[in-house]
């Protein structure tokens, strides 16, 4: 596959792998390393997540408090709360009341002003 | 296959498997190793498993490469999210070489490492393979996942680019 004319980088390319092999790290330290990051990756983990959990939370209570201070919607009791018409005056008719009274029978003469 | 051949087939691999951990992060020692551990915690804790289909060898590279890109890919992460490393861990890769561990070169070993420096990704890892590691290229094609007649483009390419830097860089 490696042409005669690519001895040139062949040569170097063996050069490199001679230098990097006398610095390879032994494989037992590597496993032993790989090894030790097992054990201690979830429990890192673990504390990762659960901060990042207690992040959101304050964020999320900041967020909803920070709402209701800007104007947000407000807990309104309805019942304390009585809205008028601008045009409920025009249901208020002249004479009204005697709508809203029973007559009384047998005093003397009527009052012709109640008519 | 069971632990103890599985213990025994890395051990043989582990000076080139090395060498091509180096190659996939930039030379990079410290990253190297980091990278290197935890596809070896792959492969012993069975997330990674061989099947058969590829060489032993093909099969190993091409985990570590994954791994390299992971790696990349969360230190990636890290630098934009900062609560992303309390869930991933403490960085090892940077991207930057730890000076303190870095591999003594000799002068020619430099020139070609900054060389590959200046390749495309997949081009210097078609020609570490096939120069460095001594496979195919239809066995690299497999590591670095691209078709054959990809990654003989890549491969001719790679080389004729190459062989240009290094007269440049030699005259």
């Amino acid at each position: 596959m490696i042409e005669h004319d690519d001895r040139q980088l062949q040569q170097a390319f063996g050069a490199l792998r001679r230098e990097a092999a006398a610095g390879t790290p032994p494989f037992g330290a590597t496993v032993a390393a790989a090894r030790a990051r097992q054990t201690a990756a979830p429990r890192r983990r673990a504390l990762g997540l659960a901060a990042v959990v207690v992040v959101a939370v304050a964020a999320v209570v900041v967020v909803s408090t920070g709402r209701n201070r800007t104007g947000g919607p407000l807990g309104i009791g309805l019942a304390t709360v009585r809205w008028q018409a601008p045009t409920d005056f025009l249901l208020k008719l002249p004479g009204d009341e005697l709508l809203r009274s029973v007559p009384q029978l047998g005093r003397r003469g009527v009052d012709r002003r109640t008519l | 296959m069971p632990p103890t051949d599985l213990t025994a087939e890395l051990e043989q691999l582990h000076v080139t498997a090395f060498g091509w951990a180096l190659s996939c992060c930039g030379w990079d020692r410290s990253a190297a190793e980091d990278v290197l551990q935890a596809s070896y915690l792959k492969l012993l804790d069975g997330r990674a498993r061989f099947h058969g289909r590829s060489t032993f060898r093909t099969f190993v590279f091409g985990v570590i490469a994954r791994t390299a890109r992971e790696v990349r890919r969360r230190a990636a992460l890290r630098r934009w999210v900062p609560l992303a490393s309390l869930v991933l861990g403490p960085g090892a890769v940077d991207g930057r070489p730890d000076p303190a561990t870095a591999l003594v070169w000799a002068d020619e070993t430099t020139r070609l490492v900054r060389a590959l420096g200046r390749l495309s990704a997949r081009q210097r890892q078609v020609l570490h393979l096939v120069f460095y590691e001594d496979l195919t290229i239809a066995e690299a094609a497999a590591v670095a996942g691209v078709s054959l007649g990809t990654a003989r483009t890549h491969y001719e390419r790679g080389k004729a680019a190459l062989k240009k830097l290094l007269e440049e860089k030699g005259e």
